[in-house]
C-alpha cells in the first residue's frame, strides 16, 4: 500500500514537471496578454501581472486589422472545408461501396499523396496561380487548402462509410429509393459523426495553414491570421502584448475543436495499427 | 478486405457499378491531378531545364542543375542538417512520448486532465506557437531566460542569434509540437495490451524492465513503426517552425532542405536549383511513403 502511494506521488511529480515545461509558452502568452505595455517591456520580466488588464483584447482590434485576419481565416477555412466535402464524399462513397478496377491502387495513391511536401507543390503552383490570377484571392487559398486535405478526408470518410452496414441502403433501394436518395437519407445521417469530425479536421488544417498563405498572398488585406501575425514579427517595434492577445484568441477555439475530433483523427492516421 | 466489407456478393467489376465509381471519383482525381501531380511533374521537368528567374523554361540542359546542386557544399551541409534534424527530432519525440504514455497508463486521479493538457501543443496552430516562441526566447524580456537565471544559469544565450543555439531552439519547438501525438498514440497502444500478459510475466519473475522489453515493445511494435514513420515525414517537412523562428538564418545555417528550397525559389531567385533540390526531396519522401504504405496495409 505504501509503495503504491509513493509510486503515484512520483508519477504526479514527473508529470507535473513535464506538463509545466510543455505548457510554459502558453502560460507566458496568457500572462503577457494580460499585462500593460509598460510591464511587458520590463527587465527582469514579472510572472504575475502587477495590474492585470483586458485592454489589450480591445486594443488589438482597434490598432490592427485583426478582425479582417480572423474573417479571412474563417472564409478560407470554411470554403476549403465545403469544397473538400463536395469532392471527398463522392470519392469516399465509391471506395467504400462500389467495386471497380484499380481500387487498391487508388487507395495506395491516396496514402502516398498525403506525403507530398507542400513546398515542392508551391514552387510549381506559384506561376500557375499568378497566371490564373489566383494570387491574393480567397479562391486560390480555398483551392490549395481543399486539395491538401482531400486525400486524408477521402481516407477517413471511406472508413466511416464502411462502418455503416450496407444492408440499410440496400433495403432503402429495394423500397424504391434510388442510389442518391439512399446516400442522402441513410448513409450520410448514419455517418454524420465521422463526417463532422472529418470536416472539423479540414477546417482546423486550413485555419492553421501557413506556407500557402505566406506565398500566395502579398497584400495585407488578404492575409489569414497565421500570416497576419507573422507579418508583425520581425518589425523593429513588435508589440508583444498584442501578438500574445491575438494568439490566445486564435488558439483557444482551435484547441477546443481539436479536442472534439482528436480520437477520430488518431484512428484515421494510424489505420489498422490502432484499434480506436 | 474491402470485398468482404462492402456487403453482398456480386460479379466481379459489374460494368454499371464501375462507371458510377469512376464518375464519383472523377472530381477528386481531376483536382489532385491539377493541384498535386501536375506541379510535381512540372518541378521534376524543370530540374532538367535552364530556367529564368521567374521559372520560365529556356533550354534543356540535362543534369546540369544537379551537377550545380551536388557540387555545392552547402547542399550537403543542409542535407546532413536535415538528417540530424529529422533523426534527433523523431528520436526525442519517441522517447519522451513513450515516457508520457507509460506514466499515463497508470491509473490515477486526474489522468484525463493530464491527457488533455498534454495534447494542447499538438492542438494549437503551429505557426502561432512558433511566433510565440520568439517571445519565449526573447533575450531581455522573455520569461525563459528569466527562469534560467532563477535556477542558476547566469548567462543564458541570445537564443535565435547564433547558429548552434538557433538550431537547438528551433528543433526544440518542433519536438515540443510533435511529442503529444507520439504520447497519445503510444498510450492507445499500451492500453490495448491485456493486463493478463503482465500478470503472466510477473509470475514468471520478470522485472519492470524485462516486462517492458519482452511484452510491451513487441506488442506495440506496429504502432511504433507507423507513428515514427509519420513523425519522420512531418519533422522532415516542418517548414513553418524554422521559417518563423530563424528564416533559416543566420546565413542559411539553420536551414533544412525544405526551407532552403523555398528560399532558393522565392528569395535567391534560383528556381532551377530549387527544382533540382525539390526533386531530390521528392525521391526521399517517396521512399518514406512507400515504406509507410507498406506497413499501413500490412498492419491492416
Amino acid at each position: 500500500m505504501r509503495k503504491g502511494l509513493n509510486l503515484k506521488m512520483i508519477i504526479y511529480i514527473i508529470l507535473a514537471v513535464m506538463l509545466a515545461i510543455s505548457l510554459f509558452p502558453f502560460l507566458v502568452t496568457l500572462i503577457t496578454s494580460l499585462k500593460d505595455v509598460s510591464e511587458v517591456y520590463t527587465s527582469p520580466p514579472t510572472w504575475i501581472p502587477v495590474k492585470p488588464t483586458f485592454k489589450n483584447y480591445r486594443e488589438v482590434f482597434e490598432r490592427y486589422p485583426m478582425a479582417r485576419y480572423f474573417l479571412n481565416s474563417f472564409i478560407i477555412a470554411i470554403g476549403a472545408t465545403l469544397l473538400n466535402a463536395a469532392f471527398s464524399i463522392p470519392a469516399a462513397y465509391a471506395t467504400a461501396r462500389l467495386r471497380f478496377r484499380g481500387k487498391k491502387f487508388f487507395m495506395y495513391l491516396l496514402l502516398m499523396v498525403q506525403m507530398f511536401s507542400p513546398i515542392i507543390i508551391i514552387i510549381a503552383l506559384f506561376r500557375q496561380m499568378s497566371i490564373f490570377g489566383l494570387l491574393n484571392s480567397y479562391l486560390g487559398l480555398i483551392l490549395v487548402n481543399a486539395v491538401f486535405t482531400l486525400t486524408f478526408s477521402i481516407w477517413m470518410l471511406s472508413a466511416y462509410f464502411l462502418n455503416v452496414p450496407f444492408e440499410l441502403e440496400e433495403a432503402a433501394m429495394i423500397d424504391g429509393c434510388n442510389r442518391f436518395q439512399a446516400i442522402v437519407k441513410i448513409l450520410i445521417p448514419l455517418a454524420m459523426p465521422g463526417l463532422t469530425a472529418t470536416m472539423i479536421y479540414t477546417f482546423i488544417n486550413a485555419w492553421n495553414e501557413f506556407v500557402f498563405a505566406l506565398t500566395f498572398t502579398t497584400t495585407p488585406e488578404m492575409r489569414p491570421l497565421t500570416v497576419g501575425l507573422y507579418s508583425f514579427v520581425g518589425r523593429w517595434s513588435i508589440q508583444w502584448q498584442y501578438i500574445t492577445t491575438a494568439s490566445i484568441l486564435g488558439i483557444v477555439p482551435i484547441v477546443l475543436l481539436f479536442m472534439l475530433v482528436e480520437k477520430q483523427l488518431m484512428s484515421g492516421l494510424m489505420g489498422g495499427a490502432i484499434k480506436g | 478486405m474491402y470485398e468482404m466489407r462492402t456487403g453482398i456478393a456480386r460479379q466481379r467489376f459489374n460494368k454499371k457499378e464501375s462507371t458510377i465509381a469512376y464518375v464519383l471519383l472523377f472530381p477528386a482525381i481531376a483536382f489532385l491531378i491539377v493541384f498535386m501531380f501536375y506541379p510535381v511533374v512540372n518541378v521534376i521537368v524543370m530540374s532538367f531545364f535552364k530556367v529564368d528567374m521567374l521559372g520560365r523554361f529556356k533550354a534543356f540542359i540535362g543534369i546540369g542543375n544537379y551537377q550545380l546542386l551536388f557540387g555545392n557544399v552547402k547542399f550537403w551541409e543542409i542535407l546532413i542538417r536535415t538528417v540530424v534534424w529529422t533523426v534527433v527530432g523523431v528520436l526525442v519525440k519517441t522517447v519522451v512520448g513513450m515516457i508520457y504514455a507509460l506514466l499515463l497508463n497508470v491509473k490515477f486521479k486526474g489522468r484525463k486532465i493530464a491527457r488533455t493538457l498534454l495534447i494542447i501543443p499538438w492542438a494549437a496552430p503551429v505557426p502561432i506557437s512558433a511566433i510565440l516562441f520568439q517571445w519565449v526566447y526573447n533575450y531581455d524580456f522573455g520569461l525563459l531566460n528569466h527562469t534560467l537565471k532563477l535556477i542558476g544559469i547566469s548567462n543564458p544565450p541570445l537564443w535565435l542569434a547564433y547558429t548552434k543555439t538557433a538550431f537547438i531552439a528551433a528543433l526544440y519547438v518542433d519536438i515540443w509540437i510533435g511529442i503529444p501525438f507520439m504520447a497519445v498514440v503510444f498510450l492507445a497502444g499500451l492500453q490495448a495490451i491485456p493486463d493478463e500478459l503482465y500478470d503472466a510475466g510477473a509470475i514468471d519473475g520478470a522485472g519492470v524492465f524485462n516486462k517492458f522489453r519482452y511484452i510491451t515493445i513487441p506488442l506495440i511494435r506496429p504502432v511504433l513503426i507507423v507513428a515514427t514513420l509519420l513523425s519522420a515525414l512531418w519533422t522532415f517537412n516542418d517548414f513553418s517552425v524554422i521559417w518563423i523562428l530563424t528564416r533559416g538564418g543566420p546565413i542559411d545555417t539553420t536551414d533544412i532542405l525544405i526551407t532552403w528550397i523555398y528560399k532558393n525559389y522565392f528569395v535567391y531567385y534560383k528556381p532551377a536549383i530549387a527544382a533540382a533540390a525539390g526533386t531530390v526531396t521528392f525521391v526521399i519522401l517517396l521512399v518514406f511513403s512507400l515504406l509507410y504504405a507498406r506497413f499501413y496495409f500490412k498492419e491492416e
